[in-house]
């Protein structure tokens, strides 16, 4: 169970990932018959992350297509910037939501 | 793409010869270890979270004695293909209500820039439709014999 701010973000995103995609995984000869039932489960899980975070996540995913970003090489996927090292050890943790200094977006420690 | 392309996007440390999973769960939590164990996936409740909505949404168990399990997921850092076989076979509530003996997951990035996640998906579900495939998987002795089956040669 994901219990985390920053999982749950990421859990989110890759939901929206999902729904935004299943017509196209249907035409490859997949079911998807819960796709409303899968709806739900995304508000579900919306509501569990904190109404700040929620709305920068909407704020983000607004502005660029999408509003977590990930990190590798200590370098922000999404903008380029090099990010501080004494942020990796923080980032790797999962339970601290930082955000890019150069673009804004949330981020994810790849490696 | 072509279905030599395939053999791109598996990998020796990738494939599993036979199973220890009796469900569906541990079947998508063994194949994910895989990616953990090898250092290509470092939070493993997120990617198992991704999977577990994506059979919500509708078994990837598509029949015959397959499974492609697969998503998109930010922790992912590429277009990967883990490959993992079940002799006895493992209930995973698909579309024939067959057990599953061939285990294909497909993990990508939310992008990826070449776009190959959706053609690959495709091949895939291409190259597994033909029955003497099947077969020959569930018997190629390595992973050598795996690649040149895809490659077909
Ligand atoms: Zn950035």
């Amino acid at each position: 169970m994901l219990s985390k701010q920053l999982e749950l973000l990421v859990a989110l995103q890759d939901l929206d990932c999902m729904l935004k995609e299943v017509e196209e995984v249907k035409a490859l000869g997949f079911e998807a018959p819960g796709k409303e039932d899968l709806e739900k489960a995304r508000e579900e899980l919306a509501k569990k992350i904190e109404p700040r975070l929620l709305s920068t996540y909407n704020r983000l995913r607004k502005h660029y297509k999408r509003a977590i970003a990930p990190v590798k090489d200590n370098k922000c996927l999404g903008c380029f910037m090099q990010l501080p090292t004494s942020l990796s050890v923080r980032g790797r943790r999962d339970d601290e939501v930082i955000t890019c200094q150069g673009c804004g977006r949330i981020l994810y420690w790849l490696d | 793409m072509e279905r030599g392309e395939l053999a791109l996007y598996f990998h020796d440390e990738l494939f599993l010869p036979e199973m220890k999973a009796t469900n569906k769960e541990e079947a998508l939590e063994e194949l994910v270890d895989l990616f953990v164990k090898n250092h290509i996936i470092r939070n493993k409740e997120i990617v198992l979270e991704m999977l577990r909505k994506r059979e919500a949404l509708g078994s990837t168990g598509i029949g015959k004695g397959v499974a492609i399990p697969h998503g998109r997921t930010l922790a992912a850092p590429d277009v990967m293909i883990a490959f993992g076989r079940s002799t006895a076979g493992i209930e995973y509530d698909s579309m024939d209500g067959q057990p599953v003996h061939l285990f294909f997951m497909v993990l990508a990035p939310p992008h990826d820039r070449s776009n190959k996640y959706l053609p690959l998906l495709g091949k895939l579900v291409e190259f597994i439709s033909e029955d003497q495939v099947r077969q020959q998987l569930l018997e190629a002795k390595d992973f050598q014999e795996v690649i040149d089956l895809i490659v077909g040669e």
